[in-house]
């Protein structure tokens, strides 16, 4: 018995599965002194009865974890045990003092047997008959003797001792012995001796009672060892667990202490365990969602930041595109000019300038401009703002038309506006490349000065190349710099010419992965070359786009076409 | 002085400026944001290492695209070994292209064109 209270775990593990089967459990417990009603113990935890939906509802364990309602569980196990090792005691003992009785009983009747025998023999003398006197008050000294009688041999009582007793047999053991015949006046005859059971009774009885009361005892060592047991090693650490989980509920990761005083058993062991992993598991991944949202909020700040530069930078967009020439400006003259402006980064260092301008002579003249500063974005289109600028002065201030001058003096401007003097090494070594052509309609004739760009002359020839001036206007100046010059070309009736950027042929791409080159270029717009001016422009734009294909592109990209308008 | 190794990215070359053993090496493209600031230290570097003196150095530039900041940090790299030349040293830049990138090959022209006291080679790639 005492195994069983000493080791609960296996009894009692299986306990709590059962309200789960029926409410019987739970109604069997009588309410006691500082129960919560049982209906609340297990069985109310949340798992099965409100679905899955509400299993980790805020709160839903917070009544469970107080603990009390555990209570029920080893109440529950002493009502269900009890009973049964109480009847179980009181049945042995009582078979034990069953036997007892009987073996009292039969010890009894030995010793009577034997008294009347020892009696019946110490009558047995000549004339017994009329002296049996003493012998028959002898046996009145015992106290359980309760009745004596003395017979002959014809059975008629010659002498008593006591009352005979009435009442049940059951309390009295009845005996009796011959006595046998003499030689001479010893006649035969029989001692029947009644003894009272009433002491073995009184006996038994208080042997039950003894049997009661140990077995109360020992109901109450097991109540209590058992409720011990299962406090120390179950309901401790179900409460540890159930606080745990309300405080996982919150998001509050603790884990379950598996070691000290109160340990837990075995199976519940195995359970908290299964339950720290799970919060280890929970706690990372609750950490990989908190980076997730941080990672979420970096990003919608990089956005928004992004969207701010992008905002800013469409701004800039259309005052760049204010400072270039208009629609009516490029088609209101007498050249057929279209234009591919694409920076790299929606604003950017490429500019063009298409005007027509008082020559001086009878005719106008048409100046066209295109400039690469170094640099793109927001640094290259600053550095147009200064050539739209220095080139106005130019234009119109200093009245210079010959292209070679021109360059010059966006080159002096240039120069002096980012203070690259001699010996200022600090500064700026910025500067553009530029290609400016002049026609004259009147003369049939066009003027061309290039520093670092060239002018690219589609005819029925196929395509040629004027190459300008090998270094840029602005930067340091290094002493190798080539003089300016400028050549004069006949206008032509077949001819178109094309001002542009090295964007438009450094386009990385293609099956070898290289630059496209002057003579991809050329040979792009020799397929188109009998095709309206715009429409060329936009065959050369596609086909660029084809021959980058995955590859991004890497510079701004500028092309000024034109021809005289046809007659 | 100290050599120089820089792994190329999408936008920049792959650096190796070894000087002790008088080889420097620029491959790949080059268009940095910033090309000054990319090509300044190079400068600074190769300056200094030009001033220590020392014997014979190769320059191996194999750049399939470099913007124009890029050309002029090139030619700002150049004038300091053409003037080292001037001084005697034996100098050597070789200009790589891919066979039929007219593009490089025109703009390593344009760069021979400065030199006339190191040697400038120009080293076709055929393609692999």
């Amino acid at each position: 018995m005492s195994g069983e209270t000493l080791s609960p775990p296996p009894d009692v593990a299986p306990a709590p599965v059962q309200p789960r089967r029926s409410g019987s459990l739970r109604g069997a417990g009588p309410m006691r002194r500082g129960d919560a009603p049982a209906g609340l113990g297990f069985a109310e935890v949340p798992t099965t009865q409100d679905g899955g939906a509400d299993t980790m509802r805020p709160g839903a364990l917070r009544g469970a974890a107080r603990g009390r309602n555990l209570d029920g569980l080893a109440h529950t196990l002493f009502l269900r045990l009890a009973p049964v090792i109480a009847v179980l005691v009181l049945l042995t003992q009582v078979v034990i003092a069953w036997v007892n009785y009987g073996d009292q009983i039969r010890l009894s009747g030995e010793r009577a047997q034997m008294m009347a025998d020892m009696t019946a023999r110490a009558l047995a003398q000549p004339g017994w008959t009329t002296s049996f006197g003493p012998q028959l008050q002898a046996l009145g000294l015992d106290p359980s003797v309760r009745f004596a009688t003395l017979r002959d041999a014809s059975g008629t009582v010659i002498g008593r001792l006591g009352e005979e007793p009435r009442g049940r047999s059951l309390e009295r053991i009845q005996v009796s012995s011959e006595i046998e015949a003499g030689p001479e006046a010893q006649p035969a005859g029989s001692l029947t001796l009644v003894l009272s059971a009433e002491g073995l009774r009184a006996h038994a009885e208080k042997q039950f009672v003894m049997v009661l009361g140990a077995s109360a005892v020992l109901i109450l060592a097991f109540a209590l060892s058992l409720r011990l047991a299962v406090a120390r090693h179950v309901l401790a650490p179900l409460t540890r667990l159930l606080t745990a989980m309300g405080r996982v509920e919150r998001k509050d990761w603790v884990t379950v202490d598996l070691a000290g005083s109160r340990r837990p058993s075995r199976e519940i062991a195995e359970i908290s365990a299964a339950f720290n992993r799970m919060v280890e598991g929970l706690r990372s991944g609750d950490e990989a969602r908190h980076l997730l949202a941080e990672l979420e909020r970096t990003h919608a700040r990089l956005a928004e930041a992004n969207g701010l530069v992008m905002e800013s930078l469409g701004y800039a967009r259309r005052i760049q595109q204010a400072v270039l020439p208009g629609q009516a400006a490029l088609e209101g003259g007498p050249l057929d000019v279209a234009v591919l402006w694409e920076p790299l980064h929606v604003v950017g260092g490429d500019y063009f300038w298409v005007e027509e301008i008082d020559g001086g002579g009878t005719a106008g003249l048409s100046v066209l401009v295109v400039a690469d500063c170094t640099g793109h974005g927001v640094p290259g289109a600053f550095l147009t703002l200064i050539v739209a600028t220095a080139l106005d002065r130019i234009l119109h201030d200093q009245g210079l038309r010959r292209p070679d001058a021109i360059l010059a003096a966006l080159d002096g401007v240039v120069r002096a506006r980012l203070r690259q003097h001699a010996g200022n090494s600090d500064l700026s070594d910025d500067g553009l490349d530029c290609g400016i052509c002049v026609v004259d309609r009147a003369a049939g004739t066009l003027d061309f000065a290039g520093a670092g760009l060239a002018l690219t002359v589609l005819s029925g020839d196929g395509v040629a190349r004027i190459k300008g001036r090998r270094h840029g206007l602005g930067y340091r100046l290094t002493g190798r710099e080539e003089t300016l010059s400028a050549v004069t070309v006949p206008l032509g009736d077949d001819r178109t010419f094309f001002l542009m950027t090295d964007g438009i042929s450094d386009q990385m791409g293609g099956t070898s992965r290289r630059l496209l080159g002057h003579r991809g270029v050329a040979e792009i717009l020799e397929r188109h070359a009998n095709q309206p001016l715009a429409e060329q422009v936009a065959a050369l734009d596609a086909a660029l786009a084809a021959h980058r294909g995955a590859e991004a592109r890497r510079d701004d990209m500028t092309l000024v076409a034109f021809r005289p308008k046809g007659d | 002085m100290d050599r120089i190794q820089i792994p190329a990215t999408s936008r920049s070359p792959l650096v190796d400026f070894d000087f002790a053993a008088g080889h420097l090496i620029l491959r790949g493209e080059s268009y940095p944001e910033d090309a000054a600031a990319f090509y300044g230290p190079l400068l600074h570097a190769l300056r200094g290492c030009l001033e220590e003196g020392g014997g014979a150095l190769t320059f191996d530039v194999a750049l399939s695209y470099f913007n124009s900041s890029s050309a002029k940090a090139l030619m700002n790299l150049f004038m300091p070994l053409e003037d080292a030349a001037e001084e005697g040293r034996a100098v050597t830049i070789r200009w790589h292209y891919a066979e039929g990138d007219d593009t490089i090959a025109e703009a390593g022209e344009d760069f021979a064109a400065d030199f006339s006291h190191a040697r400038f080679e120009m080293v076709q790639e055929t393609a692999a």
